[in-house]
């Protein structure tokens, strides 16, 4: 049989147990539920709510009018069809009361109801200002709980700016009046990407809709990053804790098989557990940034094509690489499953910095040190690809392509001459150079 | 009958520590050979060097012919270790555990048949087929020889082979040597049990801070000695 083969095929059955596996379904469960519930709050908090609305001014030709401009917002807001925005505003009656028009407004199943004052009308006509109350059931305490509440911020001076401009139609120059009323525009925005000029966007629009495509990008490839150097480390101290390494080091296949077969087995596991994150991510993510967006960057050239994706594939490859190389230099030197976990904290530390980095800041926007830093840890350049390849940051993606294979082969030679070394049976402990770190250590101590 | 294993003037330096002075020894072929000693003696280090695991600070070790050093590839396809508490991969059954070893030597007809002769060995009826994690240290150890023996090497190495087994478990695994041994295989061992050595092996080194104090048949160094048996003897050369 093929050694290599075997040894991934062995690897693997330690690495995918049923205990892993159950493992990573739940967390992905978890994920999934907690996008679904987030999403459906953010439905329900962008849908068009259902409200009750009190006339406490029956018959009164301004408080029509208000409940027609009412309609109007639905409309214009919610793209509710014309017509149909009578469904969702709940005609009540007024029982004079505070107390019970909550009570009602319960017993209907509303949270949220207006209540326009008697006598709104009579003091329209006095050019009096005058009042749409608002009334509030309070239950919710979720992330988006209150959302419901934001409704008035927005249809109240809808409906003042509607009465507004009925009110001018009968002054001399109707014309002059609603100049007076509104005389800037401000919905005109002209943006600048690439080298070309794109009307009616603004950077907010496009940011948003951008991170809501690649915002799960960076996170997946921390999460993928860890799980492999978790998998790899202890895979390599439960050889040495299990006392299985020495065997395998004697069988008679060459040490770069025997690595490669690790490196094999964890870039599939890996890659099957960051699949399956991916998944929990994309519905999770999904929750929070359904609703965002309404734009696509493709109309603004920003959008990826087929070489795009390659190149993206080639930096993950690379960078899954990269990290299955520097773990197994870590695991080399772990003696035990304690150790083992001590290992994984640079890996996480190296993920984790340019996940932060990237998902609040651009790389170009960055002082030049911290550049060169981030630039020299192997796990930013797949985080910031998308970004780069949308905005044409070519030099950046190639020369990252460049760092991560010159990265990878290097972890990788290294890693060979350790398996062919001592210090994997012997550890550091036994070397001059070890020796001499611990007697400075032992000097600086205090005695 | 040729020498299986040589070793000439073997020194191992760890940093400042001489784990092993200068030793030399050989094996004849179908030989048991008992290396003995206190802890720290050089033993493991020395049988480590041979099983290409350690590389030799300055001497030479040969295996059938092959160069540790030079022929490493050639060395690990006619030797095999069973190193002192040796395990297997907990998550794979005892067959699955077999047929994975038995990969490394073997392919197709040949292959099927050095796995049946693995299962054989170890002897652990249906239990073969439970994870490995489940078994006991007699139980463990039944198949850890079974896999070192199992693609009929040249020379067993075993280190502390019968260490921590209970009477029966011990007794199995020295026959299963001394069968071994019968079909022409050479043995390596080492121990602390002075009546394992003494019953098995044809012939016994012993180790000493780094260096070869005694060498001969158990017979002749308990005659050397005046002593009723291998454990006063060893017990005289290492206070000397």
């Amino acid at each position: 049989m093929n050694h290599l083969l075997n040894l991934t095929k062995k690897e693997l059955r330690e690495l995918l147990t049923p205990s892993s596996v159950i493992s990573i379904l739940v967390m992905v469960f978890i994920f999934m539920m907690i996008g679904t519930m987030v999403g459906s709050e953010m439905d329900n908090a962008t849908a068009p709510p259902v409200i009750g609305l009190v006339n406490g001014d029956e018959g009164g030709e301004w408080s029509d009018f208000a409940i027609e401009s009412m309609y109007i917002f639905y409309e214009e807001t919610y793209r509710v069809p014309h017509g149909e925005a009578v469904g969702y505003i709940v005609m009540l009656e007024d029982p004079g009361d505070r107390l019970l028009i909550a009570e009602k407004m319960i017993e209907e199943g509303l949270d949220t109801a207006f209540r326009i004052v008697p006598g709104f009308t009579d003091s329209i006509n006095n050019k009096e200002r005058t009042l749409i109350e608002e009334y509030y059931i309070f239950t919710s305490t979720g992330l988006l709980g209150a959302a419901t509440s934001t409704v008035s911020s927005t249809i109240i001076p809808f409906v003042s700016g509607c009465i507004s401009l009925e009110l001018v139609k009968d002054v001399t120059d109707p014309a002059a009046a609603v100049f007076m009323l509104y005389p800037v525009e401000g919905n005109s925005s002209h943006t600048y990407i690439n080298g070309e000029i794109y009307d009616g966007v603004t950077p907010i629009d496009i940011s948003t809709s951008i991170m809501s495509q690649t915002m799960f990008v960076p996170i997946v490839i921390m999460i993928i990053i860890i799980m492999i150097g978790s998998i790899v480390i202890s895979s390599m101290s439960s050889e040495k804790e299990n006392k299985t390494l020495e065997t395998l080091l004697t069988m008679p296949v060459k040490r770069t098989t025997i690595v490669s077969g690790k490196l094999l087995a964890s870039a599939i596991a890996g890659l099957i557990f960051g699949m399956a994150y991916m998944v929990g991510m994309v519905f999770y993510m999904g929750g929070f940034t359904g609703s965002m967006g309404g734009i696509n960057p493709q109309d603004y050239g920003l959008g990826l094509g087929i070489t795009d994706w390659i190149i993206i594939a080639v930096m993950i490859f690379l960078a899954i690489f990269s990290a299955l190389g520097l773990c197994m230099i870590l695991g080399a030197f772990t003696k035990n499953s304690k150790a083992a976990q001590t290992m994984t904290l640079p890996i996480s530390v190296l993920a984790m910095i340019p996940m932060f980095v990237t998902m609040f800041s651009s790389f170009n926007s960055l002082p030049g040190v911290i550049q060169a830093i981030m630039f020299a840890i192997p796990f930013t350049h797949p985080m910031m690809v998308m970004n780069n390849l949308m905005f044409g940051e070519t030099t950046l993606v190639f020369a990252g392509i460049a760092y991560l294979l010159v990265f990878a082969l290097i972890t990788i030679f290294i890693t060979v001459r350790l398996y062919k070394s001592d210090i994997l049976l012997t550890g550091l402990g036994q070397t001059k150079a070890a020796k001499s770190a611990k007697g400075l250590l032992q000097k600086r101590k205090p005695q | 009958m040729m020498d299986t294993l040589v070793v000439k003037d073997v020194r191992k330096v760890y940093g400042e520590i001489e784990a092993v002075k200068g030793i030399g020894f050989s094996v004849k072929e179908g030989e048991v050979f008992g290396l003995i000693g206190p802890n720290g003696s050089g033993k493991t280090t020395t049988l480590r060097m041979i099983s290409t695991l350690l590389k030799l600070t300055s001497g030479s070790i040969t295996v059938c012919g092959y160069d540790v050093a030079e022929k490493a590839d050639d060395v690990r396809k006619v030797i095999s270790y069973l190193p002192e508490d040796a395990g297997a991969y907990k998550g794979l059954t005892g067959r699955a555990y077999l047929k994975f070893m038995a990969g490394f030597f073997a392919a197709g007809e040949e292959y099927d048949k050095m796995v049946e002769k693995g299962i054989e060995i170890a002897d652990l009826g249906d239990r073969i087929d439970s994870k490995i994690d489940t078994y006991s240290k007699g139980m463990m150890r039944r198949l850890l020889i079974a896999r070192a023996i199992m693609p009929s090497p040249k020379i067993a190495i075993m280190d502390e082979v019968t260490s921590g087994l209970d009477v029966v478990n011990a007794y199995e695994i020295r026959e299963a040597i001394r069968g071994i041994a019968q079909k022409g295989v050479t043995v390596l061992l080492s121990s602390h049990n002075m009546f394992e050595v003494d019953i098995l092996c044809d012939r016994i080194a012993m180790i000493n801070e780094g260096r070869i104090v005694l060498t001969g048949t158990p017979a002749e160094l308990k005659e050397q000695y005046g002593a009723p048996n291998l454990e006063e003897v060893f017990v005289r050369a290492v206070k000397g």
